[in-house]
């Protein structure tokens, strides 16, 4: 059992997601950082989509109630248990009465906190992942609170297990995206289309797991070209998508994005990269670099050969 | 500095196309949109639409396969099929000509007009200078198509509302919708299906469930249904929502 003292900024109980659902409204969600959320689960020996913690910006503090390994991958928010440091990307014995204190996150956004044998919580649709705009999954589909108990799971796992050399993802406070011209690309006007690979932009305040409102750091609005209808017939809308609604500052739609919009679809990014769009946090700076066919494809397989087991990496079953 | 514009390619535009011939466009590396030309609501679209998206249930390439006004997503994982696969699978479906099904069921959906319930009431009968009996009488008479789900769970897009409640959404949106909200955008109808921040010109609020994750089918709606709108009164809305709330 865990107990929640201090709940943070936003953490919630996340899996590999529900995917299938978007006609229904349901966005696949699950944890925002596919990969450091993996990496959590494999160092503590359980399966890569176990249920973990994710936790968004910091200020999570647990309580065990029991002897367990855990682990915590992903963003930096200097992890102490009982007052004293604790390493990200090192699974570690906890125990009973031990208290974890996660700091804020000085470089990247979301840790993930993998609990041996995986945790537990509601599940809707064959997923445990929090969807909190309709309440499901996780706990109560809320963000943890102060007061909360998470029971641990009994699935079965093997040896902890430690990190090869150049397995640990780098983080970094500015994010490169590759991306492919999305559906409405050419609406914009030329100027637009180049600002957007040229330019460096910021995460506003306004990002959260359904998405991150960006703007030009160095740049200029994006403009719609004025041939063009400033608003079109509402379409379905996928993660990882840049829309440019008419005010001209971009939107990129995150793992709980919405499942239709009515934007233009600017850009789109590859699915080898959607999983560092968890590491966007408000004043995360963010840029795009173009790909064009077939680059995205080798740069997936050469990912998923390098992570997954499959193909001849590290972790069983896991792919982007 | 100044750098060259990126030379903007021809656009890909289909024109004097009939509407239900569709092109296939990349979204991304691991979907297609399979778009039609129209920016309206167009009946003949949405069958064929419903038609393609039936056909391509048939088969575990998808991933997603979402429908929508004028447009149908499919996606899959790269990994599995290539890209060209995916096409060549797509173009395959949309040749093979298929009579439209109607395969969806007509949900009659009980609505109090006006009120508190449909506070944006007055302003459509100021815009269309129809009496509030008018617009409920001209709203629950059409059999709308659900054309179309999300933005949030169970929000149900329908086909086009008649032509004199047609009215342009809030400039600013309100910050809280009710779940149950029936609306107007535009051409566009539709019931929130979950209390969201929403623009919609509010008429009326259902006491029905839309979207209830406690429910053995948590979906009241699918794409490919039908809706029938049926007035009822405040005390019967009242006497509904006390039903939907003692069977959760």
């Amino acid at each position: 059992m865990l107990e929640i003292l201090n709940g943070g900024t936003q953490s919630t109980l996340q899996d590999a997601g529900r995917p299938g659902h978007r006609h229904a409204g349901i966005p696949s969600g699950g944890a925002a950082d596919r990969l450091n959320f993996a990496l959590a689960n494999w160092s503590v020996g359980n399966a890569w989509d176990a249920v973990a913690i994710e936790c968004a910006m910091g200020g999570l503090h647990i309580k065990f109630h029991k002897d367990t390994i855990i682990s915590i991958c992903g963003a930096k928010m200097w992890a102490q248990i009982n007052g004293t440091s604790f390493q990200n990307f090192k699974p570690t014995s906890v125990s009973k009465g031990d208290i974890l204190t996660l700091s804020y996150a000085r470089n990247g956004c979301r840790a993930y906190i993998a609990v041996a044998g995986g945790l537990k919580g509601d599940n809707f649709l064959g997923s445990v992942a929090t969807y909190i705009p309709a309440k499901i999954g996780g706990l109560d589909g809320t963000a943890l609170k102060a007061g909360d108990h998470i029971s641990i799971a009994d699935n079965p796992y093997g040896p902890t297990r430690r990190f090869p050399n150049g397995y640990v993802p780098r983080l970094s406070q500015h994010i490169v995206l590759r991306v492919l011209a999305g559906p409405e690309f050419e609406q914009l006007t030329p100027e637009s289309q180049r600002q957007l690979f040229v330019g460096l932009f910021e995460a506003t305040a306004q990002t959260d797991r359904m998405g991150a409102r960006i703007k030009g750091a160095n740049t200029k609005d994006i403009r719609i070209l004025p041939t063009e209808p400033i608003s079109m017939v509402s379409s379905p809308l996928l993660s990882g998508t840049l829309q440019v609604p008419p005010d001209g500052l971009p939107i990129l739609s995150l793992i709980d994005g919405h499942c239709t919009g009515g934007y233009l679809r600017a850009l789109q990014v590859i699915r080898a990269d959607l999983w560092q769009m968890g590491q966007i946090g408000p004043g995360t700076r963010v840029s795009f670099r173009r790909c064009f066919a077939p680059e995205p494809l080798q740069i997936l397989k050469g990912r998923n050969a390098f992570y997954g087991a499959e193909y001849g990496g590290l972790i069983d079953g896991f792919a982007f | 500095m100044s750098l060259p514009p990126l030379k903007s390619r021809p656009q890909k535009r289909l024109q004097a196309r009939p509407s239900t011939r569709p092109e296939i466009l990349p979204y991304g590396d691991g979907a297609f949109l399979v778009q039609f030309q129209t920016q309206h609501y167009d009946p003949n679209v949405t069958d064929r639409i419903e038609t393609l998206k039936v056909a391509l249930q048939k088969s575990n390439d998808w991933v997603e396969i979402v429908t929508g006004y004028n447009a149908l997503l499919v996606s899959f994982n790269p990994q599995n099929i290539s890209p060209d696969t995916a096409v060549k699978h797509l173009e395959n479906t949309l040749r093979t000509p298929k009579k439209p099904l109607k395969t969806g069921r007509v949900i009659d959906v009980p609505v109090c007009y006006g009120g508190h319930f449909g506070p944006d009431i007055d302003a459509i009968s100021q815009s269309s200078g129809l009496s509030t009996d008018a617009i409920i009488a001209l709203h629950s008479q059409e059999t709308y198509q659900v054309c179309m789900m999300g933005f949030i769970p169970g929000f149900t897009f329908l086909s086009e509302a008649p032509k004199a409640l047609h009215h342009p959404r809030h400039a600013t949106p309100r910050l809280s919708v009710p779940a149950g909200s029936v609306g107007l955008a535009g051409w566009q109808t539709g019931i929130y299906g979950l209390e969201s921040p929403g623009g919609w010109q509010i008429i009326g609020r259902t006491p029905s469930r839309i979207f209830d994750s406690t429910r053995a089918e948590p979906f009241l709606i699918k794409s490919g249904d039908s809706v029938k709108f049926t007035p009822v009164s405040e005390a019967d809305y009242l006497k509904l929502d006390n039903e939907a709330i003692a069977s959760c």
